[in-house]
């Protein structure tokens, strides 16, 4: 296993966002979660990253316990995390943006091979790498999130809500992007509330409710599930 | 037309000395968030070194300048680790050991140099340049001028053209999305306050000849810095250079024409029309969440 979870809580002060749950992610996978607003999506992903810390259970990526790391280290594991709100530096340009994804590597020649990478998956960042990141559109913002991810050159990527805000076309072509991405051997944690994107994309699933995992498995067989239909499909 | 150009001169260098040590406070705040009162001291420790280094024991002026960056350097140093770090969740705590350490310094100072009248250091540079005739600017002040557009120039190249630098702006704009790129808060949070202490202690150190040395000199230092910062626009580097000229021109004319208090005066009205007219200040971007 690339990722375990184990038992894990988290506590916002007394609240419990998460009461214990258990995720696995193997190598190569590619795993979402979804659920309704709150469930504690985020604050699982947060967790991963080391943003906040879990009050009980265990992390452990890649045979390391991290539950307890700083998100420096742990990006330095090989985790990368675009966060909720893509969280771009907006008053930096889009080339400063892509190479802090880089901050920690020193592998000039490597990192101008990923920067070009980025640049094949979304052409447009190239053609704009000099203005600065807020003069970008929702999409272009969400692509700078995910390649200053991919920068850091990491086994494991944990995206919240890629889709959030986005006309359809880019939705579509962001997506097209993940499992390009996740068919190069990067594994995935896509968090999302557009459950029926969310489940054709990924092979496996979680879904979260109140801080428990309510149901799991292949994410074919969500999508047939009785309750997903009803609860997150809509159908 | 002679009094209005040897303002101008006179407010540009002026300006130097703002632009150093209202980056650093910005600096500071940017990525650490917290107010540092204890800024002008830092300002007024450079120039108490300068006096009893250079004024009383003889030490060339330059090598002074260099242990005066240190010194103040080093205190801000100890302050992050000791005070800002431990209190960095509870920015009113940061707040309040800044303004402990503002009258620790100002005790210090007296304990060093007594409370009797205000020293001045004996320029080291003698002698006048003379412009065109009539313009005249000591070559102390023609000193000051180029080095302190040098440390400007410096920290410019270092915050836009190096990784470290793109840091310390990725830290002040969002610190967790910063962590989330594996930069180490802490260790950017140490060279924010260290290069803004180098500032305040170089800006001291250059004023030094050029003004009244006493315990309290801080004071102005830190109205003038708020004053250029809110102008600036907070949190905005290059705002804070624009401003810290404008605001030198601005009070050197008032000066010249009406006094010192009354220009003073009109600095913090100033401050107050750019509160109520324009709150982010001429560079300030609204900041969301």
């Amino acid at each position: 296993m690339l990722l375990e979870i184990k038992d894990m809580q988290v506590h916002y002060g007394n609240v419990a966002a998460l009461k214990g749950i258990s995720i696995e992610v193997g190598e190569g996978d590619f795993v979402t979660l979804i659920g309704s607003n709150g469930a504690g999506k985020s604050t699982t992903l947060r967790a991963i990253s080391g943003l906040d810390h879990p009050s009980a259970g265990i992390i452990v990526f890649d045979g390391k316990r991290i539950e307890k790391m700083s998100p420096d280290k742990i990006l330095k594991l090989g985790i990368a995390h675009a966060p909720e709100g893509r969280r771009i530096f907006k008053d930096l340009s889009v080339m400063e943006n892509l190479l802090l994804g880089a901050f920690v590597r020193d592998d000039q020649e490597e990192i101008k091979k990923d920067l070009e990478a980025i640049f094949i998956h979304f052409p447009r960042l190239r053609e704009r790498k000099d203005q600065s990141a807020r003069t970008m559109s929702g999409g272009e913002q969400q692509m700078i999130a995910i390649g200053r991810a991919l920068m850091s050159r990491p086994k494991l990527l944990l995206l919240d809500e890629p889709s959030l805000g986005l006309a359809p076309v880019i939705v579509q072509e962001i997506s097209r992007i993940l499992v390009d991405i996740n068919k190069q051997g990067v594994s995935i944690v896509l968090v999302e509330q557009n459950a029926e994107l969310a489940l054709e994309l990924a092979q496996h699933g979680y879904v979260l409710e109140t801080g428990t995992i309510a149901l799991d498995g292949k994410a074919k067989s969500l999508m047939d599930n009785d309750h997903v239909r009803k609860a997150y499909l809509g159908i | 037309m002679e009094l209005i150009l040897q303002s101008i001169i006179n407010g540009l260098i002026q300006g130097g000395f703002f632009a150093l040590f209202a980056v650093g406070l910005v600096l500071i705040f940017g990525v650490m968030g917290v107010v540092n009162f204890a800024h002008g001291e830092l300002v007024m420790v450079g120039a108490y070194t300068v006096w009893l280094l250079h004024a009383q024991n003889g030490i060339p002026f330059i090598p002074v300048i260099l242990i005066a960056i240190i010194l103040v350097t080093v205190i801000g140093l100890l302050m992050e680790r000791f005070l800002f770090r431990p209190t960095c969740n509870d920015p009113l705590a940061g707040l309040i050991c800044s303004i402990g350490i503002l009258f620790i310094l100002q005790v210090l100072a007296t304990v060093v140099g007594g409370d009797g009248p205000s020293k001045q250091v004996p320029p080291p540079y003698q002698g006048t340049l003379i412009l065109f005739d009539f313009l005249r600017v000591p070559y102390q002040r023609v000193f000051s001028f180029f080095v302190s557009a040098a440390g400007l120039g410096t920290l410019w190249y270092f915050l836009t053209r190096t990784k470290l630098g793109w840091a310390l702006r990725a830290v002040a704009l969002d610190r967790e999305a910063s962590a989330l790129q594996g930069i180490n808060i802490n260790r950017i949070s140490m060279i924010a306050i260290g290069v803004g202490g180098a500032l305040a202690g170089l800006a001291g150190a250059l004023m030094a000849p050029l003004t009244n040395i006493n315990p309290h000199m801080g004071h102005n230092v830190i109205i003038t810095a708020f004053i250029v910062t809110i102008v600036g626009g907070v949190g905005s580097l290059s705002g804070a250079v624009i401003a810290a000229v404008i605001y030198a021109l601005f009070h050197t004319f008032i000066t010249v024409y009406f006094g010192g208090v009354i220009a003073t005066i009109c600095g913090l009205l100033l401050m107050v029309v750019v509160l109520i007219i324009k709150p982010t200040g001429i560079m300030g971007v609204r900041v969301s969440e």
